[in-house]
């Protein structure tokens, strides 16, 4: 028989660890087309980090998205990154960026303030245009901005900025310290059906509720949520690496290292929950790997919820949940007087 | 070596290859179609999928030599440079695809299921890409992707008609 059940896991993960150097650098240079270029070391590997970096310069710079070209991951050419890992690139990479875009715009205000008559505080980027705060209609395009900045002024608007998130050595006698500059939080809830004579699972939803400071791109965190909660629907129930006696890897190939397939995946409902963290850029954190850290002990706790039994190595295949089932039935049996 | 001659793409082509030479072999090192991915190399990742007569098959679990006189479409025939297939668009707009590696083959995958039924149930989507394994997304993204591309193409095929039986009652 069939029987369904609900699990719930809630996850805190680090963003910008602190316990070593841990920095990005970028350049942002303003064009006279109005447009940026903006240098990374950072590499894309298909999350979006790059749109979210280059949304992250226009902000700063008043101008499109579009009207931005990133740069990346050319290590003879690009300013220093950490790298793509420990879901640091938005935080680290992107305040590296947005503080080498407010640096090209400081070069912009200098430029346009005597222009328009005003002072450097009095001004603000918007809509490709720099413009007096309240009065918009007084205003200068961007591109013509950093034209007279280059060729008038001699002061190219160019901006290079690092950050690393404040380095915090550890106390060596009680072994504290400050290790990670900021934290996400989330909780996941899964729904299974689980077959009590076979020991199969199936996870009809989950639910998944994830704090990333500020969403800078909403459907880039969602992606990000749902390929995670595929990673842990892997690790819960399909996923293991398996050895020999001698240590050999036996199945070291998609035919029976068995991992999810649109079949395997249940319905996602994403939930951002919005949320802002002064120390990050326009107040986002991070979310690639967070994704991934509740999942399984959601589906866990909703087995156990179906059926009563505590899986406690992963994957928690057929065989194991059966196992389980069997021997809570055997001991229920045993509690019986005779 | 074996001869082959077929359509790729629309395009009469032919090579002289070894007999053992695979469909993916000779789309990609012979005709330099590097779209259909090389994943597993024994049908298990669909990172190779084409279209071979109507029909999504691995190109590396076939023979260069079964394709003889047979289209092929690859991801290379689905967009030009000016125009994108309304499956790509779909996928476009949603953020379907991460970092890309399985994409000809889910979006060849998606078109041979559309091209079958333009209104798929979402058990039906999910039952035709489940050949193509995906890292990434989590195929969450690339279901709604697929139900946002038939829609397009029905209401395409619908202005189609129209434009047919305008022309047909015209004097």
């Amino acid at each position: 028989m069939k029987r369904r059940g609900r699990g719930i896991a809630c996850m805190w993960y680090p963003i910008g660890f602190t316990v070593d150097a841990n920095a990005s650098a970028a350049t942002v240079k303003v064009n006279e087309d109005g447009t940026a270029t903006v240098l990374t070391g950072t590499v894309e590997t298909g999350q979006g980090s790059l749109t979210v970096l280059g949304q992250i310069a226009a902000e700063a710079l008043g101008i499109a998205t579009d009207d931005v070209h990133v740069v990346s991951a050319d290590t003879d050419t690009t300013p220093m990154d950490t790298g793509a890992i420990a879901s640091r690139t938005t935080y680290v990479t992107g305040n590296a960026i947005w503080l080498a875009a407010e640096a090209a715009k400081a070069i912009l205000f200098e430029t346009a303030a005597p222009m328009l008559g005003v002072k450097v505080s009095q001004l603000e980027a918007r809509d490709r245009k720099i413009q007096v705060k309240s009065f918009p209609q007084r205003n200068v395009s961007i591109g013509e901005v950093a034209h007279r900045s280059q060729v008038v002024l001699g002061q190219p608007a160019i901006g290079s900025a690092s950050w690393n998130p404040p380095t915090v050595a550890m106390d060596p006698e009680t072994g504290q310290g400050k290790p990670f500059a900021t934290y996400v939080y989330a909780t996941q809830i899964a729904e299974v059906d689980v077959d009590d004579e076979t020991g199969e699972v199936e996870i009809l939803r989950i639910a998944a509720a994830h704090d990333c400071g500020t969403a800078i791109n909403p459907m880039l965190v969602e992606g990000q949520v749902e390929g995670g909660i595929s990673m842990g629907v892997g690790m819960a129930l399909q996923e293991e690496m398996l050895f020999d006696a001698n240590g050999r890897h036996i199945n070291p190939n998609l035919t029976n290292y068995i991992m999810p397939t649109s079949l395997d995946m249940p319905e996602i409902a994403v939930d951002i929950v919005q949320g802002y963290d002064p120390t990050g850029p326009f107040g986002a954190k991070g979310v690639g790997e967070p994704t991934a850290v509740p999942t399984a002990a959601a589906i866990l706790n909703a087995i156990h919820d179906a059926v009563g039994v505590r899986v406690t190595s992963l994957p928690a295949t057929a065989e194991k949940v059966l196992t389980a089932i069997k021997a809570k039935r055997a001991a229920e049996v045993k509690q019986i007087p005779a | 070596m074996t001869d082959v001659t077929m359509i790729v793409n629309g395009q009469v082509r032919g090579a002289s290859v070894p007999p053992e030479t695979t469909l993916l072999q000779l789309l990609r090192d012979n005709f330099n179609l590097t779209g259909a991915k090389l994943g597993c190399d024994v049908g298990d990742c669909g990172a190779c999928t084409v279209i071979v007569d109507g029909q999504a098959v691995n190109s590396c679990l076939m023979l260069a030599g079964q394709a003889e006189g047979r289209q092929i479409l690859t991801i290379e025939g689905l967009a030009s440079r000016e125009w994108l297939h309304p499956i790509q668009t779909a996928f476009e707009n949603s953020g379907a695809l991460q970092c890309g590696f399985c994409g000809p083959g889910v979006l060849l995958s998606a078109k041979a299921l559309l091209d079958e039924n333009l209104n798929p149930s979402t058990q039906e989507i999910r039952d035709a890409l489940s050949g193509n394994l995906c890292r990434c997304t989590g195929y969450t993204k690339m279901i709604e992707a697929v139900q946002d591309a038939a829609r397009l193409l029905r209401e395409e095929s619908r202005t189609q008609l129209t434009h047919a039986r305008t022309e047909a009652t015209a004097p």
